[in-house]
């Protein structure tokens, strides 16, 4: 507990917690702290410190005067009956928030972002696709590659006004397989999703490998 | 209590920080900029995205992917709302402040630095905006407030259905506590937030956050005696 902050601030949203003790306006960074390590059951614990070892029972239990005392033992159980409320009042905090969430994607897709118009490898150049709508189908592509999950995508014309395109690609990549091939693997996969799924002519596709996918945890591992 | 959580598999090797760029076809730079996981809290059957973690969701959304985004909010949106009913005790003015909460965050998602994690930047918005819902001068209407204890507090409560009247009592205790303690109390207790994250939601330090938490429990406990 740092009752010793040697950095007070002041911090203007905050009001000392007891007005009514001495001194409390003068260093309001640590006045929290002060404040909670202050406060004393009638036997002199500090209250704050007889919580503390409650949750830590380890703690506890090297502590002859808590167990014997009144006042300390009273505090205990009421933190316990706090704390067995809060999970009763967590149990019933789960709202159904189907027809929310529907509402909020609705509303979301009428922004849609769409980013660039780029033009599609077509002779006439009458044709364009918007960014966002073939970064979504590029990086499909990229997540059909076991072990590769894309993250950024962004093309732009080679030249300002060009058919050709450079595609910009960041994944998460598991290390299961050698990242050469898995990179070579989902360049594939892109150049494909471009070619045949868009009709966009693609130059080059940078990819930045800056995220390890790991696997999902097993659900228990206490014992290897 | 929940701690901050610890790094899994720490015997798991690391991703080599200056991979043999010249093997690799392209340019890949390895940047481990913190692994993320394959599976964090899966919804099963909600949709494509299920598997995902949120740091790529962030990232696609915030390029304009409105089906990563729509995962997220699929993903967020159960946790947020709870946590926006406790905060302003009203269903409806919760759900607003929720999805006022996610188109904010759909506009501000291209400038989103990433300095705290998708969940918490939520937490964040959707707290301050609740918060700011309250400075309002208005009125609760009395039916959308938590159901008070049927017991007497004076007597010792039946147990049947004891731990649904505790939960009624302590939910109205709740609202007799100012909203930067409630709030601070919430996020802990009913959200399991960390110290560190709690101070990035609420704009204030550690310690502050430690000396509020102090001052609710203390207020919680006394309001709770009868259930000792």
């Amino acid at each position: 507990m740092a009752l010793d902050d040697p950095h007070p601030r002041p911090t203007p949203d905050d009001t000392p917690a007891r007005p009514d003790r001495p001194g409390s306006g003068s260093r309001p960074e640590t006045d929290a702290g002060l404040d909670f390590g202050s406060e004393r059951l009638p036997c002199g614990r500090p209250l704050a410190r007889v919580w503390e070892q409650a949750r830590a029972p380890a703690t506890a239990a090297i502590d002859p005067h808590t167990t014997g005392c009144a006042f300390c033992r009273e505090a205990i159980e009421g933190l316990a009956a706090l704390d067995r409320a809060t999970r009763a009042l967590r149990a019933e905090d789960r709202p159904d928030d189907h027809s929310l969430a529907d509402r909020i994607i609705s509303a979301v897709r009428a922004e849609t972002r769409l980013g660039a118009m780029l033009l599609l490898d077509d002779p006439d150049r009458n044709r364009r696709i918007a960014e966002s709508t073939a970064a979504k189908v590029l990086r499909r592509a990229a997540d059909s590659i076991p072990g590769a999950r894309a993250a950024s995508c962004r093309l732009s014309p080679v030249q300002e006004g060009d058919t050709w395109h450079t595609v910009s690609m960041t994944i998460a990549a598991a290390l299961d397989d050698p990242l050469p091939q898995l990179a070579e693997e989902v360049r594939g996969a892109v150049l494909g999703a471009a070619h045949h799924m868009l009709g966009l002519a693609v130059a080059a596709v940078d990819l930045t490998i800056n995220a390890v996918l790991e696997p999902p945890a097993p659900a228990v591992d206490d014992n290897p | 209590m929940r701690q901050k959580s610890r790094p899994r598999q720490m015997s798991r090797p690391r991703p080599p920080r200056h991979p043999r760029g010249p093997e690799l076809p392209s340019r890949p730079t390895t940047q481990p900029e913190g692994a993320v996981t394959a599976g964090q809290r899966r919804t099963p059957g909600q949709d494509v995205h299920g598997d995902l973690p949120d740091a790529l969701l962030t990232v696609r959304a915030g390029e304009g992917d409105d089906d990563a985004f729509a995962a997220l909010v699929r993903r967020h949106g159960s946790r947020l709302l709870a946590l926006a009913q406790r905060l302003l005790g009203n269903p409806m003015d919760a759900e607003d402040a929720v999805q006022d909460a996610f188109i904010s965050a759909w506009r501000q998602l291209p400038e989103f630095h990433r300095d705290a994690s998708f969940g918490t930047w939520m937490y964040r918005i959707v707290t301050n905006r609740c918060l700011n819902m309250q400075r309002l001068p208005r009125l609760l209407p009395l039916d959308t407030l938590p159901e008070p204890a049927t017991a007497d507090p004076g007597s010792s409560p039946p147990r049947v259905a004891e731990s649904h009247a505790a939960a009624a009592a302590l939910s109205r205790a709740l609202w007799e506590l100012g909203p930067e303690l409630r709030a601070c109390w919430i996020l802990r207790e009913l959200h399991g937030l960390t110290y560190a994250d709690i101070a990035h939601v609420v704009g204030c330090s550690e310690q502050t956050v430690r000396g509020r938490l102090f001052r609710a429990r203390r207020a919680l406990t006394e309001a709770m005696r009868p259930w000792h």
